[in-house]
């Protein structure tokens, strides 16, 4: 307001400063003429007093002008000081009214980063604000709902797995189960066919192991795959593990020994998971070694843990190799692995099932050396009352 | 020898099953589904079978679900579920159904005759 009166003020002022030089000059004018009238001698009297009135006039429009310029000094200052306390007042306020709906957003940013994808913005203050928070509420809606399709593909993708591995497992059943019938009356097979039904055999107990292995992933990827742990030796644990393998690697001559540690305290593990990754770690040394190869296993006390390690002496990996070796479907040399019946899942497998345990699982390999598999499982706490569901699940 | 009721939505399991029992010397009883197995069990002309292998899921009925049933009428005869995998076995366990062993598909009959040979020795 006041500014508003100083631009008014300075243009009247402007005004007057023209009015007063006008004055002025005709002021002069006059005074000039008187002069000349006096010099000339014509009524010099009269002449004078002109001359006196018109200085006289000049110095009150003089006095006049000075006191305007003041006021309008006064004014304009003034203005100026209203004007910027007003300007201040208002960026004041400007920030404030972005400040609120600001922090709020980045609040709300950390939320939705954090994965609450429910988090929405009040829309309001500013039309700048306002646009920003409605723009990020579209964008949290948009999240949300791209969240909820993926999240409903993951669960259709687990129920297909599921379906599938159940749906698949039937005529599997009867294919492994009848194969078996014609291999129980082998003598009265010629040997082509006895091979051709191992053949069947061989191929029925891969589909199955790949079947199991992706029902395990599936499981895996739910958050589903469960253990039961309990106090387990260790030496049954691997000897069982063994004398599953030893029929496979006899068939190669290949020499299978395991050398288990005097002592070892019992192992907190769900005893079928490890045993299937023990197996799973056999076989991979068993499929990867040549004919008459050596594989072995070794169980001992490491770091308040009991480390279970396969060696063997095959054709080992390289460094880029054992890099991806517990990803999925990552597997060997491909021109190695041409032969080898894997699924390429057992080692990502057998990775989760040791870090659900609260285990590790590692593997160090020298090409043309062969390679070694580490699994580190934890000691069974020293059995202590009151761990009822260890106990239950013992039994 | 003992009589084996075995119980599969599959007539080729069945077949499957009543031939490798049969050639153990096994008497063999067959049902489709859980309310065969039911009606199976009701009948007194035939002698009772000494245990029942169940499908873990079948239609009409469910292996589970037949079980409940006999045991809630006092039937102590043992019982194997047999399963396509794991996640069946977990529901099963979760339940307060009594149930003697497990066997999942496909089936080791090794395990299987030395389930069965414990179970009615």
């Amino acid at each position: 307001m006041l500014t508003g009166l100083a631009v008014v003020g300075v243009a009247r002022f402007l005004q007057q400063r023209q009015d007063f030089e006008n004055a002025t000059a005709r002021s002069y004018q006059v005074e000039i003429a008187a002069r000349n009238r006096l010099a000339g001698g014509d009524n010099p009297t009269a002449a004078r007093a002109v001359i006196v009135t018109q200085q006289q006039k000049r110095q009150a429009l003089r006095d006049d002008i000075d006191g305007e310029t003041r006021d309008t000094a006064l004014l304009v200052g003034a203005g100026l000081i209203a004007g910027l306390t007003g300007a201040a007042l208002l960026f004041s306020g400007l920030i404030s009214s972005m400040r609120r709906p600001l922090e709020e957003l980045v609040e709300a940013s950390g939320r939705l980063a954090g994965g609450d994808l429910e988090t929405r913005v009040k829309i309001g203050g500013l039309s700048e604000t306002a646009t920003l928070g409605a723009a990020f509420n579209e964008m949290a809606t948009e999240l949300q709902r791209r969240a909820g399709e993926r999240d409903q593909l993951e669960t259709m993708k687990d129920e297909f797995v599921l379906t599938a591995s159940h749906e698949l497992r039937s005529p599997l059943t009867s294919v492994q189960g009848f194969a078996e019938l014609l291999m129980l009356e082998r003598d009265k097979l010629s040997s082509k066919q006895a091979d051709t039904v191992e053949i069947i055999l061989d191929n029925t107990r891969h589909l199955v192991r790949l079947l199991n292995d992706l029902l395990d992933l599936a499981r895996s990827d739910a958050g589903r795959l469960s253990i039961k742990p309990a106090p387990t030796g260790v030496a049954p644990l691997v000897e069982d593990a063994v004398r599953t393998m030893r029929s496979q690697t006899e068939a190669s001559r290949q020499t299978l020994h395991s050398e288990i540690e005097q002592d070892l305290p019992q192992v907190s593990v769900d005893r079928d998971r490890i045993r299937q990754v023990l197996v799973n770690l056999l076989t991979n040394a068993h499929e990867y070694s040549p004919e008459g190869a050596t594989i072995a296993v070794a169980a001992a006390q490491r770091n308040g843990a009991v480390e279970i390690a396969v060696s063997d002496n095959g054709p080992g990996m390289a460094e880029d190799q054992l890099e991806h070796i517990f990803e999925r479907f990552t597997r060997g040399d491909a021109g190695l692995t041409q032969h080898v019946g894997g699924t390429g899942l057992g080692l990502a497998i057998s990775k989760s099932l040791v870090e659900l345990h609260g285990g590790t699982i590692g593997a160090i390999s020298t090409p043309g050396r062969g390679s070694t598999f580490r699994v580190l499982l934890p000691i069974e706490p020293a059995a202590a009352p009151g761990t009822p569901d260890r106990v239950e699940a013992g039994t | 020898m003992s009589r084996v009721l075995i119980a599969d939505d599959s007539e080729t399991i069945l077949l499957l099953m009543r031939t490798r029992l049969e050639m153990e010397g096994y008497e063999v009883v067959t049902a489709a589904d859980g309310v065969e197995v039911i009606e199976l069990m009701q009948r007194d002309s035939e002698p009772a079978p000494d245990i029942l292998l169940l499908d873990a899921m079948m239609p009409r009925k469910s292996g589970i679900d037949a079980l409940r049933e006999l045991r809630a009428a006092g039937v102590q005869t043992p019982v194997l579920i047999v399963s396509a995998h794991q996640d069946e076995m977990d529901a099963g366990a979760a339940t307060d159904v009594e149930v003697s062993g497990y066997i999942t598909k496909p089936i080791d009959f090794d395990r299987l005759f030395a389930c069965i040979a414990e179970l009615t020795a």
